[in-house]
């Protein structure tokens, strides 16, 4: 089944065609990876995405509904979730209390609730900190629940940066680079988790990443980004063999390394 | 340059900053005015009491940054930089003897020279004056030489004296309220008029430094006692400590005298307007500057509708209250809407400009006949408690304190909800905070409502409080009052505020002579807080954790 679905969508700053008519569709369940030169529009397709930037032309269908135009805090509540390729924690916060805000979206409770301590405020808080303690804990950060964000080392930012993603539940995560700048073992780690995350959460992923490895090793589906178009999509053994691919973005030699 | 002479440049060089903050301070008049009042009667007037405290730090810091750890240079430096200052201030008296410089610098004043030279004419004072910056630095010098403990106690001795001496007007005053014989005798031991008398203080150092010593003793016993508590025992104790707190707050009125009630009502309405902005500013992240513009409504609103001048609504003063801060989170709600995509800087100046326009427009001509203009509104009624009128400031304590507690409880309770949460959140990264689901408009409007809610409770207290609204007890200081309690205390610390609130604007009451000089002191003081310590005076606990975890996080690796 099809969970989202991109038609002619278009963005352009003044002159500049930053994403050219895409057409994506991304099935359920899938782990679907973007890829594509600096400057290619990978990210900015991710703020299409999001609300950040409200695509000029085209229409974006998630889960049935059409949510082009609708503001960031309401596509969260649609169901679509993301990490920032320059991690974005709250800094000052503590990690418990970053994944918390990642759940804001489930509580309902209003102004007064919290003030006259209604039993109803209590008990979602409550459940809001467990789903916190639970995250932290399958994201293997148990015990750190009260440390300051940035006071995190890098691999373990990350890995709050998703906790804190999935803490909305989303239907649709958004990756960005989710490996970048880490070495091996690290970035082995996070390949099995997103792999996880698939299998266990049944999250659908759409990943933007660098490292080929990883791309050919986890992706169902494999879109290439040059200047704002897309200029090819498939399997990643497709992608692997596809010439235009290789002249347009791989290269020759990072071809052979791919490889 | 030599290496004789690099050794010498933190004695000069710190001498030179020390000489011309003296300098400063003399000039713009504090050392004589304050010269009026002693910190130990007839011995040591505040002003000079400033000028050697200033002396001995910069002494002090020169010998800290002596390049090599010579103990003879490291003194030596001390006695330098000591010298220099009051070789500035010597050439400075010389000179004004000379000529006439008071037509440029008027607080160049006969008077001053004869405070800086201890009274003596001539050549003598000028040797006094020097010998005095000389003892300053052997003094500074010999401090830096000490053990800790030793350095410590002394330290903290000359302080204790320091304020005891400053806060004469407030302990004297409680004193004397006993009336009991022993007391009495106790008080006169002490204290004369003006300042402490010589016993007192060589008293007071030596109670000090037994107790400090005896706490130094069995401090760690102390505390490692506490800390072997069990759980429920250490919340035991804590809900003692609060009750002991609310029995010392609940009598605390009948202490203090007319005077000083009044200025602990003082201090309490701006307790109410720090609590208000800090969900504003240390919550949300929203720097305003126009704060006072919520005060002067809640103020105006509750003048409009309980004064019999100009309407005659009729109402009293609890059911004005109520619509007082109703009309403050409106108007919060109509600042918050056109600055709702501002950050920053941009945001301060927009606030600015919003306090000042609710100022400037209930100054207006246009608005006189319904507002009063620059004569205000006057005959407003004390509030009625059951039949009982709250005339007295001890009166209108109570009243605050009700306020104080309600407000802190509110911030206490919202901070740890999905609403603080969201206010922090958009605090740290507002884009990012959108992209968890926060709607940022309602959050931001929410924060500014709340905060102006708060300050419109605090002005409506103060218009029953005074009886009487003019336009110009709003003016743009009390915003920049209420930022520095804010940041002074500790930003998002809720004793913070209390604390800032008590530093900023009870003590400014207590010394009169400061009220000329309170935005000078008020900067300097927001300068060393920002230098020595930028988490405020009584920071929150996450603030200081950031310093824990840092080294906690160091050993940390990725899994």
């Amino acid at each position: 089944m099809i969970l989202l679905s991109i038609q002619e969508m278009t963005k352009r700053f003044g002159g500049l065609v930053a994403l050219n008519e895409l057409n994506i569709n991304v099935k359920e369940k899938s782990i679907h990876s973007i890829i594509g030169p600096n400057g290619a529009g990978k990210t900015t397709f991710f703020n299409c995405l999001t609300g950040f930037y409200r695509p000029e032309e085209g229409e974006v269908m998630f889960n049935g509904q059409s949510i082009v135009g609708l503001s960031p805090d309401r596509i969260v509540h649609k169901g679509i979730s993301r990490t920032y390729q320059n991690i974005r924690l709250f800094p000052n916060l503590t990690a418990l209390e970053n994944v918390m805000v990642g759940y804001h979206v489930h509580l309902k409770s209003g102004f007064f609730g919290p003030i006259l301590g209604l039993k109803k405020t209590r008990m979602e808080e409550e459940k809001a900190r467990q789903i916190a303690f639970d995250l932290l804990k399958y994201v293997k950060m148990e015990g750190k629940e009260d440390t300051l964000a940035k006071n995190f080392p890098y691999g373990e930012q990350r890995r709050l940066e998703m906790a804190r993603a999935l803490a909305s539940q989303p239907k649709l995560l958004l990756l960005d680079e989710p490996t970048a700048g880490m070495n091996p073992k690290e970035t082995q780690d996070m390949m099995d988790f997103i792999q996880h995350m698939r299998g266990e959460l049944g999250i659908t992923i759409i990943l933007i990443e660098h490292q080929m490895r990883v791309v050919m090793n986890i992706s169902d589906i494999v879109t290439v980004f040059d200047y704002g178009k897309m200029i090819a999509e498939g399997l990643p053994e497709e992608i692997k063999n596809n010439k235009t691919v290789i002249e347009a973005y791989l290269g020759t030699g990072e071809a052979a390394e791919a490889h | 340059m030599t290496k004789a002479q690099s050794l010498w440049n933190q004695g000069v060089k710190i001498g030179a900053i020390g000489g011309v903050s003296v300098l400063i301070i003399s000039l713009i008049g504090m050392v004589e005015s304050f010269g009026k009042r002693d910190i130990i009667a007839g011995v040591l007037p505040m002003g000079v009491a400033i000028a050697l405290i200033i002396s001995i730090l910069a002494a002090y810091m020169a010998a800290k940054k002596t390049p090599i750890s010579d103990k003879s240079i490291q003194f030596a430096n001390a006695v330098v930089s000591g010298l220099v200052i009051s070789g500035f201030l010597a050439a400075f008296v010389m000179i004004g003897r000379s000529f006439n410089i008071r037509e440029m610098l008027v607080g160049a004043s006969p008077v001053l020279y004869s405070i800086l030279t201890g009274g003596v004419a001539g050549a003598g004072g000028i040797f006094l004056l020097l010998l005095t910056g000389l003892l300053c630095g052997a003094f500074a010098g010999i401090l830096y030489m000490l053990r800790d403990l030793p350095r410590r106690l002394t330290v903290n001795a000359l302080l204790t004296i320091f304020i005891l001496g400053l806060l004469q007007e407030l302990i004297l005053p409680i004193l004397k309220a006993w009336d009991v014989g022993m007391i009495n005798y106790l008080a006169g031991l002490f204290y004369t008029l003006n300042g402490l008398t010589p016993v007192g203080a060589i008293l007071s150092v030596v109670i000090f430094c037994i107790l400090y010593l005896l706490w130094n003793a069995n401090q760690g016993a102390i505390k490692s006692k506490y800390a072997a508590l069990p759980k429920e025992a250490r919340k035991k104790s804590q809900i003692a400590a609060l009750i002991v707190l609310a029995v010392i707050l609940i009598v605390l009125p009948q202490f203090l005298g007319l005077f000083l009630s009044e200025v602990i009502t003082i201090v309490g309405l701006y307790v109410l307007l720090g609590l208000g902005l800090n969900i504003v500013v240390g919550y949300a992240g929203l720097l305003d500057l126009g704060y006072v513009a919520f005060f002067a409504i809640g103020s105006y609103v509750v003048a409009l509708l309980t004064s019999p001048q100009i309407f005659a609504f009729g109402l009293n003063f609890w059911q004005a209250l109520p619509i007082a801060v109703i009309c403050g989170i409106l108007a919060g709600v109509m600042l918050g809407i056109p600055v709702l995509k501002m950050r920053g800087d941009y945001l301060a100046i927009a606030t600015l400009g919003f306090g000042e326009i609710i100022r400037i427009l209930v100054l207006s001509d246009f608005l006189r006949p319904w507002l009063g203009g620059a004569q205000g509104i006057g005959s407003i009624p004390n509030p009625n408690l059951f039949g009982f009128q709250m005339v007295k400031p001890q009166h209108i304590y109570y009243l605050l304190l009700a306020g104080i507690i309600l407000v802190i409880f509110i911030s206490l309770r919202l901070k740890k909800s999905k609403i603080g949460r969201a206010w922090m959140a958009m605090r740290e990264d507002e884009d990012v905070a959108q992209a968890m689901g926060i709607n940022l408009v309602a959050t931001k409007l929410l924060a500014f409502a709340t905060g102006a809610g708060f300050s419109a409770l605090s002005g409506a207290i103060f218009a029953s409080k005074i009886g009487s609204v003019y336009p110009h007890s709003f003016n743009v200081f009390i915003s920049i009052n209420v930022v520095c309690i804010v940041i002074i205390g500790g930003i998002g610390s809720l004793p913070g505020i209390v604390v800032g609130a008590a530093v900023l604007m009870g003590l400014p009451e207590l010394l009169r002579e400061f009220a000329e000089y309170r935005m000078f002191v008020y900067g300097v003081a927001l300068v060393i807080v920002m230098l020595l310590r930028p988490e405020g005076l009584l920071p929150e606990a996450r603030h200081k954790m950031e310093f824990h975890d840092e080294t906690e996080a160091g050993a940390k690796t990725v899994a």
